[in-house]
Formats: C-alpha cells, sequence, structure tokens
C-alpha cells in the first residue's frame, strides 16, 4: 500500500478496535495502548453493551438518538467482516417499573424523543406474558410495562475478542501494555518519537489531562469519569428473551441476557471517579433489582462484579475534535456501544475524502484552527 | 421597593430559591439550569461519592465554577454519628459552616428522623455549624430546633421526590405564624412552580428543591417558570391578600343597574 496513509490509533479501547479494523481494510494502521489485548482497563470491557437509543434519549440529546439509531444499522455490517462470530440482538427491550416508582415510568414516557404507539407501547400484564413468560409466573407481576421493539443489545466481550483477532490476522502492529502519550501531534512511547499521516485519539479517560490542556474557554470539553458498576451473573434457572430496564429513582438498571443464561446488570451511575472495587450499596441495588424481578436469580452464580469510569464531557455528549492531522475522539459517556460505529464513520470520514458523506450529527465534529501545543 | 433579602444565619439573598445538583441529564444541563433559576445556594451531596479520596472532585468543581453559595447535605445519613461525620467532611471539603442536616428515618419515603434530628443539631451547632436541618412540619420539633439556636429550619412540603406540594398547608402556616422571626423554607415535595407559590404567598421565606427542575423535559424552562412562581409568591405575600369570601361581591357598583338585571331580583 504505498500511496495510503500512515495511520496511528492511540487507544484500543472500543473506539480504537472498531476505527482500527474498519482503516486496516485499505490502510496501513499502528495502534498504541497502555492496556492488554482484552481492553481489561476499559469502559467497553464493563458495559452492558445495549443498544438502545430510544430509551437511552430520556435523558440525551436528539442527535444521539439518530447517532444510536444510526449505529443499529451499522453494526450487522461491522460483525460481518469480524473473524468470529458475535452475539448481537435486536429484539426489543422492555422497561418495568414497581408502583412506587410509576410516577418515574411515566415522566420518562415523556422525556423519550419517540412517539407512543409507533416507536414505542405501553403493555398489559398479558401482553408481556407472551414476550416474557417466566416474568409473568412471578409471585411479583408488573403492571407498569413500556415495549420498546427497536432496542439492541450485544455481547461486548465477544466483540472485543473477535476485533481483536481480526486486527491480528490482518498483521496489524500492536503496541500492547505500552504507556504511550501525544506530544505536537506525535505519538511518544518506549523513548521514541514518531510521526504520522494521521494520528487518532482514543483512549477515553487516558486522555484526560491532554484533553484538558485543550479546552475551550466554555469548558464544554472538560473530560470527568463518571463510576459506573456492574454484576455479571450465570442464571441457569433464567430465561429473558431481552434485555429489561426496571425503572430506579436515580439511574436506569439493566438486567442484559447475553447467550447461555450469562446476564450482565447495570450500571450504577454516581459522580465520582472513585476507582474502589463496587460498593455494598451498589452491589445490594442491583443485585437486589435482579432477584425482585426474577426470583430464578437467587441461586445464581456471580462470575463478576467490578467497577469503572466512563468517559464524559460535561453535555455528556460525544465529540470529534480535528486538530490538523490529529483526531480526538472521546465523551461516549454510557453511550460506547450505542454510538461506536457512527462515531467510527465520521471518522474515516475524516481521512478517507472519497468515501460517500455519512449522516451529519448536531455538534459531533469540531475543527480546531489554531493547535495549542 | 425597599430591599427585601433572605437571610441565611447573616448572609443576605436576593434568590427566595435554593436549587439541588442531583438527577439532571447532564452537568452541563444542570449548570444551565442553576444559571436560569437565579438560586444564589446550590446543595449537593457527598455520598457515594466517596469524598475520603476526593472522588466527586471534576463534578464539584463544575459546581464550584458557578460562584454561589455551597450548601452541602449530609443526604443518605441514618445515625448522629455518620451524619455529623458526614458535615465535618464537607466543611473541611468546602469552606462552608452551613450544613443542610438530614437524617434518613424510613427509607421507604426517605422521612427525617426527628428525635435523631434534634441531637446531630446540637452537637454540630455547639461544633460551629450553621445548621439548615430538613425536617417534617411537626411544631414542636421546630420549637426544639430553634430553641438550639437554629436561625433556618426547613420542614418538608411532602416526602423527597414526590412532587406532591404542600401535603399539610395548616401545619405549615404554624410553624409560621409561631415563629416569625426563623427563616422558613420549605424543603422537598414541591413538583410544580404553583406549589411554590402557594407556599410563598403563605409567608414561607424560601423553597428548596431539585426533581422538580432537574427531571422535567426541559429543566432550564423548568427553572425559570420556579423562579418567576417564587418572585409572584413572595410578591404576593408583601402585597396582602384578600381574605376569603363564601359570597359573591361584584367589584363594579350595581346601584345603577335597573333592578330587573339584579341577580336577585324576583
Amino acid at each position: 500500500m504505498p500511496n495510503t496513509p500512515n495511520i496511528a490509533i492511540v487507544g484500543a479501547g472500543l473506539i480504537g478496535r472498531v476505527v482500527a479494523v474498519s482503516l486496516s481494510e485499505s490502510h496501513k494502521v499502528t495502534l498504541f495502548d497502555r492496556d492488554d489485548r482484552q481492553g481489561s482497563l476499559s469502559a467497553a470491557h464493563l458495559a452492558a453493551a445495549m443498544l438502545a437509543p430510544l430509551a437511552e434519549s430520556a435523558d440525551s440529546s436528539l442527535s444521539v438518538m439518530q447517532m444510536g439509531q444510526r449505529s443499529l444499522e451499522l453494526w450487522p455490517g461491522v460483525l460481518e467482516k469480524l473473524q468470529k462470530p458475535v452475539f448481537f440482538q435486536q429484539n426489543g427491550s422492555l422497561i418495568l417499573a414497581y408502583e412506587q416508582d410509576y410516577g418515574n415510568l411515566v415522566d420518562f414516557g415523556h422525556r423519550i424523543k419517540g412517539e407512543m404507539g409507533k416507536d414505542y407501547s405501553s403493555l398489559t400484564p398479558l401482553q408481556l406474558e407472551e414476550l416474557e413468560p417466566e416474568l409473568a409466573q412471578q409471585p411479583h407481576t408488573f403492571q407498569h410495562i413500556l415495549w420498546l421493539p427497536e432496542e439492541g443489545q450485544l455481547d461486548n466481550r465477544e466483540l472485543l475478542e473477535s476485533l481483536a483477532s481480526t486486527l491480528e490476522q490482518r498483521n496489524v502492529v500492536w503496541h500492547q501494555n505500552t504507556e504511550v502519550s501525544i506530544e505536537n501531534r506525535q505519538v511518544v512511547y518506549d523513548g521514541e518519537r514518531r510521526s504520522f499521516d494521521w494520528v487518532i485519539d482514543c483512549r477515553g479517560l487516558g486522555a484526560k489531562d491532554q484533553i484538558l490542556q485543550t479546552g475551550t474557554e466554555h469548558g464544554k470539553h472538560k473530560l470527568r469519569g463518571v463510576r459506573g458498576e456492574v454484576v455479571r451473573l450465570y442464571a441457569p434457572e433464567v430465561n429473558l428473551n431481552r434485555p429489561v430496564r426496571l425503572m430506579h429513582p436515580r439511574y436506569p438498571i439493566y438486567i442484559a441476557p447475553k447467550a447461555d443464561h450469562r446476564f450482565v446488570v447495570g450500571a450504577t451511575q454516581i459522580e465520582t471517579e472513585d476507582q474502589r472495587q463496587p460498593t455494598v450499596r451498589s452491589a445490594l441495588e442491583l443485585l437486589s433489582a435482579c432477584f425482585s424481578v426474577h426470583k430464578g436469580f437467587a441461586e445464581a452464580e456471580i462470575l463478576e462484579i467490578k467497577s469503572g469510569l466512563r468517559p464524559a464531557f460535561e453535555d455528556n455528549e460525544p465529540k470529534i475534535r480535528v486538530d490538523g492531522n490529529l483526531i480526538q475522539v472521546n465523551g461516549l459517556f454510557r453511550h460506547g456501544y450505542l454510538l461506536a460505529p457512527a462515531v467510527a464513520e465520521q471518522c474515516i470520514a475524516l481521512i478517507d475524502t472519497a468515501l460517500p458523506k455519512p449522516p451529519v450529527f448536531e455538534h459531533l465534529i469540531e475543527f480546531t484552527e489554531n493547535s495549542h501545543d | 421597593m425597599t430591599s427585601d433579602t433572605l437571610n441565611i444565619y447573616g448572609i443576605q439573598l436576593d434568590s427566595r430559591l435554593l436549587i439541588g445538583s442531583a438527577l439532571y441529564p447532564s452537568p452541563d444541563v444542570m449548570q444551565q439550569s442553576i444559571q436560569a433559576s437565579g438560586a444564589q445556594v446550590v446543595t449537593l451531596s457527598l455520598s457515594r461519592q466517596n469524598p475520603e479520596a476526593n472522588g466527586g472532585a471534576s463534578f464539584w468543581e463544575m459546581i464550584k465554577s458557578l460562584g454561589l453559595h455551597l450548601l452541602p447535605n449530609t443526604a443518605g445519613c441514618h445515625s448522629v454519628t455518620e451524619a455529623v461525620n458526614m458535615a465535618k467532611m464537607s466543611r473541611e471539603l468546602f469552606q462552608t459552616d452551613w450544613v443542610k442536616l438530614e437524617l434518613v428515618g424510613d427509607d421507604y419515603n426517605l422521612q427525617p428522623d426527628p428525635i435523631e434530628l434534634v441531637k446531630a443539631t446540637e452537637i454540630l451547632l455547639n461544633d460551629g455549624f450553621k445548621v439548615l436541618p430538613y425536617c417534617t412540619d411537626d411544631l414542636v420539633i421546630a420549637r426544639h430546633l430553634v430553641e438550639l439556636g437554629c436561625e433556618v429550619i426547613m420542614p418538608w412540603g411532602s416526602p423527597i421526590g414526590t412532587g406532591k406540594g404542600l401535603l399539610n398547608p395548616y401545619a405549615l402556616q404554624a410553624i409560621r405564624d409561631r415563629f416569625p422571626e426563623v427563616t422558613l423554607i420549605v424543603d422537598s415535595g414541591i413538583g410544580k412552580p404553583s406549589h411554590a407559590t402557594q407556599a410563598l404567598e403563605m409567608g414561607v421565606d424560601a423553597i428548596l428543591l431539585n426533581t422538580a427542575v432537574a427531571q422535567a423535559q426541559n429543566p432550564v424552562m423548568m427553572a425559570t417558570a420556579f423562579a418567576r412562581a417564587i418572585e409572584a409568591g413572595r410578591l404576593a405575600y408583601q402585597s396582602g391578600l384578600i381574605s376569603e369570601r363564601s359570597t359573591a361581591k361584584p367589584s363594579t357598583p350595581t346601584l345603577d343597574k335597573p333592578f330587573w338585571h339584579q341577580v336577585n331580583y324576583g
């Protein structure tokens, strides 16, 4: 590939990998990451990987919802190119509320950016039984139910693994467990300093100090971590066909069924950069949510309980900042999987200008005129 | 008009709205809403943020950047010891001796525990804190708090987050009438701007709220609505409300009406 640009991708979490897989089809790509092959330190490793643009629109902009819908269209094409199969489902999601949280459900219905009867509907307990028979057999049956038929989910760890093996198959150079920084739009690692035609910064919170340096006067580009705690369960006695979201006064709790009776339950959302292991209170909230929805969770095995930080800007929306040949992608917050393919598509279009133009999303891309080296 | 200010332990404020910093869709919307509300006091919570390790620093920085008075709360504390410790930690972190003292007595509706509240209030006042206690609308509890030296008391309108407004206006009026010199703030349960207006019309000095703005479909616009409602209620209180009457009274004289047009004809 003599005339194709030489591209560095710094940060091999979800966005870094998705961009790398796409670009490495026709470009020379080098990946740098302080993390390991599994992406153990990344928010992507922890996430429940919900693809729920409508539900998430309760607390995010129309633009984020549209990017999420675009991603839902793009995911199957991304997965098709990968080495190994990845669990992906677009089977809708259910929103359930207890009597005392009914007000929250009503407000949620008002805040989501969809049309009742068209994009979502409310279900009777009898209709719930058709979709999720086991929920109807529980001692407590839900009376307040919303049905969002377009929502989906995937298995995040299968995806990270499959993206990794695809990159390896293509012989992409990947510097793992390597401390790396970006200075003067050059990549600095192992005492070396290298220039590339393009440098794409996908480090998430790892870029916090650098993003701060280049922040605007409004401070909108201040990056912060928002804590989340997630439980992974193996529950052979539970059969759910789709993710269930339980209304909670402070944050939504998802119970997302993956393959083989594995469930991802999460996540808390706390405004702190606390990096301790999960707290008792959070564990109680998540586990009691499961047990209250389905008694079959009582004997479930706790495979993992883990905490992490989501990278977020002050408006909780993603940004792509272009500064010469440096592209910074960050702030995907709780929406990494929801937005990854759409955000990657925008990134790639900045490099491959010959490609057809992707849809335009408000406030996503910003060009910096003067660099702040 | 002469200056009409809200007195919080000697600090005079123009705004009669105190606003919370939780439950907004994003910190950006939070900042815009707080600005739109005109509030000069922002409450914030340390609970769950691991304050020992300065875990919430990024978030607190955003609140501090608004340049308003900070009112740390002790939300989530169940015992006197817990609440006192959290108050001390807040004082150190935020360099303020103000504290919204909140002691949960019932986990189901987060009803304050009045007995433990009185105990914690005494400890904190003796330690130099300026305590703003979140209490129920019980007159006798209010009296205990005032006797201990509280210059501000904050009874609920209804339980936290319910948005039911003033469930017991009679009890609030009784507190107002018995303690005219105390700064009386209705904290929690305010769902609509009209609830806030109602409280201010009764002579309540200020409103503290969070959910009604943060969870509105347009929080920034709702913050403006509350600012205006509170201003309206205060103006109404100062103007002197007319008393209610059980029969209609025409506002234009009826002497010159022909007798067959008069209501009681026939």
